[in-house]
């Protein structure tokens, strides 16, 4: 008779093997990264530039240059380039964040030949129709003031302002009245100054080999294009201002939206891998402590987690969740005794164990499949210089950290007096201490 | 090509297996018959509110996250109008401990008062995230009923009114649970480095002794014709004037059924499509524009959803979108057939990539009728012609069969 109370015997990897890409020079000096793996007939070239918000000189100029690439070139205008895209069951997404500009181009392995070549036009030649550029601006626009309508949108912007200050390019944000301001030749200018192949890392995957290899040389990898000579920035100091706390208004709002966190570091630090531990145990999985408190004893919201983002010079530490208006100062209070609690209290060895089982399926999970591989490749290329040692380092933190060790580090980070609190909704709560 | 191998257990379980040893990862998929169309009227949203207490414990096993992440798995879920689907991701040396916790809630549940309590808790704040607490967020909860007047697809997944969550109590959710979680009410994946032999153990081991049970027998009231238009106008607290039109169309067996997706495809797929070129770029009467279908079992809806720009007004807004939909009764380019048909395959192609997706898929179209429909998907859609797209538009875009949403912005 099988004993359904028992649970069958789990193994927990001891080792894992990180896939690694194949790292060549194309002869224009092109970084390029080769991930061959899947067996359907479709690839994926990431196009990794440094030319992030933080290079622009004015709002929306960085994510204005690179997103209207498509919108018209010497020879092509923007309806004929998107009929061709379409036309080949190309997808184009193209993304500007902080530190990095990055163009994803999947396609069927068969079409490549074909897409690759109108990727390349639309790179190396645009022109900013003046047409296009207002439509954009005023799409823009009334989609970013419907976001604005969100308290989630509301709190997350007070909150990287309160933690970087709004001068620091990791806390600022553009408004609707930026998109009235945005003009061609500012696009033109950027585009000069940072698309060009001494500013390029490109990303192979799927199911790929020589021949797609070669027709990424043609394109993009023989000689030198685009802007010669970009400096990379560095980290830039910033203004910490004095508000720990804001509150934005949003009335009528049935749920309140909350964020508590405060910076952090990059990846290379240290203690990262031990705050991955610790951050899992708070609010990074679903049998996390906040989750279990707050949602699953509780009932006060649909879900709160814990996160830690890196950005290439710095990072973050952030705890989010919406909740029940009703249930807001309840919420601050049971979110504040468990980051306490981690200060004070040593987790026990079976709580780790979980969280250290849980991870490393995390680990393993984060290379499923050759478009996992690339993103996990592109993470390390943003945050670490490709040093694969990062997941080595991880994986041995994970499976040899102390109760001790995260009670020191979470005495380190999470002293009161450093920690920022951003809500919006329709009522302030009143104060709560820990 | 995705191969597969399937057998059923005496009491009615199915089971596919697919071969997958690139990963250390394996993919479990458990598909329940059952979505909130199942739903007593008066009790909208038990579905969904059922699926949360999937999570609270089964009759051996008290909870069912814990051992599961000890076992290094992650796992979701989610409900739709049609069924309720469970899967989870975990190295695949650790595969036991997935059929050990499935296999129990499968046999009962806890039927826990607390997990009952909270579950409802969670479940209206979940109403309040999604539906009330973003802007256009109760779309779906005017439109359904406007469209619907008898099949019950009328309300969402997440129910007509909190209420019925609220109301809800334990002697309703051990009827539910025996009456639609049984073992001839389910379909179980298994995608990763797996053989079909070593399935088919676990699977007797942890499912073969749980006994089928008398599922409730599906008898769904039928939508009548639509013969009106109808129209419906609201005013909220949102920026931007929206519209939204439904019409009916076929169910998802029915031969027009790619057709009718493929119609949604040439109007709003990418950037080149009609709709964005020439309401978004063209006339700039739209901020976006989108169309797409329902996708559910029973007959759905087509939708054309659009932002309005400033100073246009409704009915213009409204006749353009229909000058659209006729012009499509008219003629299709051969280019343009071609070219939605290419986005499909692609689109198709690059949602099987993980041996999750792949679990899913293979799940949800066995329980179509054949799990091997996943392999003939872009054939099917490659031998649609321009007549076919011209033929269904014709029936499908009248006026009386529409059900129109004006989505007033308060200070416009």
């Amino acid at each position: 008779m099988l004993d359904r109370t028992i649970a069958p015997p789990t193994v927990l990897t001891d080792s894992i093997t990180i896939p690694r890409a194949d790292l060549t020079n194309l002869p224009n000096g092109v970084k390029l990264l080769v991930i061959n793996e899947g067996e359907e007939d479709v690839c994926r070239v990431d196009m990794v530039f440094n030319a992030g918000s933080r290079y622009q000189k004015k709002n929306l100029q960085a994510r204005a240059a690179l997103t209207l690439l498509t919108e018209g070139t010497e020879n092509h205008t923007s309806k004929q380039i998107s009929e061709y895209f379409d036309f080949y069951g190309a997808f184009l997404n193209i993304s500007v964040d902080k530190d990095f500009a990055r163009i994803t181009l999947s396609s069927l392995g068969k079409h490549l030949g074909n897409t690759l070549e109108m990727l390349s036009e639309v790179i190396k030649q645009p022109i900013y129709p003046e047409r296009e550029l207002q439509q954009w601006c005023k799409r823009g626009r009334q989609e970013l003031m419907v976001e604005l309508e969100k308290t989630s949108t509301l709190a997350n912007q007070a909150f990287f302002r309160n933690v970087f200050g709004e001068q620091h390019p990791y806390g600022v944000f553009a408004t609707p009245d930026d998109y009235n301001n945005v003009q061609q030749q500012i696009l033109k200018d950027f585009h000069t100054s940072f698309i060009g192949s001494n500013n390029l890392t490109i990303i192979l995957s799927g199911k790929v080999g020589a021949p797609e290899i070669d027709l990424l040389i043609k394109h993009f990898g023989s000689s030198k294009w685009g802007a010669n000579s970009i400096e990379v920035l560095n980290e830039i100091a910033k203004s910490k201002p004095d508000l720990s706390k804001a509150f934005v208004e949003k009335p009528n709002a049935v749920q309140t939206a909350i964020r508590i966190g405060r910076e952090l570091f990059h990846r290379s630090h240290p203690d990262y891998p031990g705050m991955l531990v610790l951050n899992t145990i708070l609010g990074g999985y679903f049998g996390s402590r906040l989750m279990r408190n707050i949602r699953e004893e509780k009932g006060y919201t649909y879900g709160i987690n814990s996160f830690i983002a890196p950005f290439r010079d710095s990072g973050l530490f952030m705890i989010s969740t919406e909740v029940g208006a009703a249930y807001t100062e309840q919420t601050l209070k049971e979110i504040y005794y468990e980051i306490n609690r981690l200060i004070t209290e040593p987790v026990s060895h079976d709580e780790l164990l979980l969280v250290k089982s849980y991870l490393m399926g995390e680990i393993l999970r984060n290379f499923n499949g050759a478009f996992a591989i690339a993103d996990s490749i592109i993470s390390l290329l943003y945050y670490n210089e490709l040093k694969y040692s990062y997941y080595d380092n991880l994986f041995k933190t994970i499976k040899t950290i102390t109760p001790k060790k995260i009670v020191e580090i979470a005495n380190k980070w999470f002293q009161s007096n450093v920690l920022v609190e951003c809500i919006a909704g329709s009522v302030k709560p009143q104060e709560s201490e820990y | 090509m995705i191969e597969f191998d399937r057998f059923t257990l005496n009491n009615g379980l199915k089971v596919l297996v697919h071969h997958d040893s690139s990963t250390p990862i394996a993919s479990v998929n458990l598909l329940y018959n059952v979505g909130s169309r199942d739903e007593d009227p008066n009790r909208t949203g038990f579905a969904h509110l059922f699926e949360h207490l999937m999570f609270g414990g089964s009759v051996n096993i008290p909870t069912y996250d814990e051992p599961l992440e000890r076992a290094s798995g992650e796992n979701n879920a989610f409900t739709t109008s049609d069924i309720t689907n469970y899967y989870i991701t975990l190295p695949k040396d650790n595969l036991e401990t997935a059929f050990w916790l499935e296999s129990d809630r499968m046999l009962s549940l806890d039927f826990s008062q607390r997990s009952l309590d909270v579950q409802k808790s969670v479940v209206v704040e979940e109403f309040n995230q999604r539906y009330l607490n973003q802007p256009y967020g109760d779309v779906w909860l005017l439109l359904r009923p406007l469209a619907y007047k008898a099949h019950p697809y009328q309300w969402p997944t997440i129910g007509k009114d909190p209420q019925h969550i609220i109301d809800s109590n334990l002697d309703e959710v051990k009827d539910f649970f025996f009456s639609h979680y049984a073992p001839n009410n389910a379909i179980l994946c298994i995608s990763g480095n797996v053989t079909t032999d070593e399935i088919r153990v676990l699977a007797e081991k942890w499912f073969g002794a749980i006994p089928s049970r008398n599922v409730k027998k599906r008898n769904l009231p039928i939508e009548p014709r639509q013969t009106e238009q109808r129209v419906l106008e609201v005013t909220r607290k949102v920026p931007f004037n929206s519209i939204y039109i439904a019409f009916h169309m076929c169910n998802r067996m029915h031969p027009y059924y790619s057709t009718t997706d493929m119609i949604s495809d040439i109007l709003s797929n990418g950037k080149s499509s009609r709709l964005f070129q020439s309401l978004v770029k063209d006339k700039e009467l739209f901020s976006n524009i989108d169309a797409y279908i329902t996708g559910d079992i029973d007959e759905g809806l087509f939708v054309v959803a659009g932002r309005l720009n400033n100073n246009v007004p409704f009915d213009t807004a409204q006749e353009a979108i229909f000058q659209e939909l006729s012009d499509l009764k008219k003629s299709v380019a051969s280019t343009e057939m071609d070219k939605v048909k290419n986005r499909f395959e692609s689109t198709f192609t690059f949602g099987l990539t993980n041996t999750l997706e792949k679990a899913m898929n293979l799940c949800y179209f066995e329980l179509l009728g054949d799990a091997n429909m996943i392999n003939q998907m872009v054939m099917q859609y490659r031998s649609v012609t321009a007549d076919d797209i011209m033929g269904v538009s014709s029936q499908i875009f009248l006026p009386e069969n529409s059900s129109i949403l004006h989505y007033k912005a308060e200070n416009l």
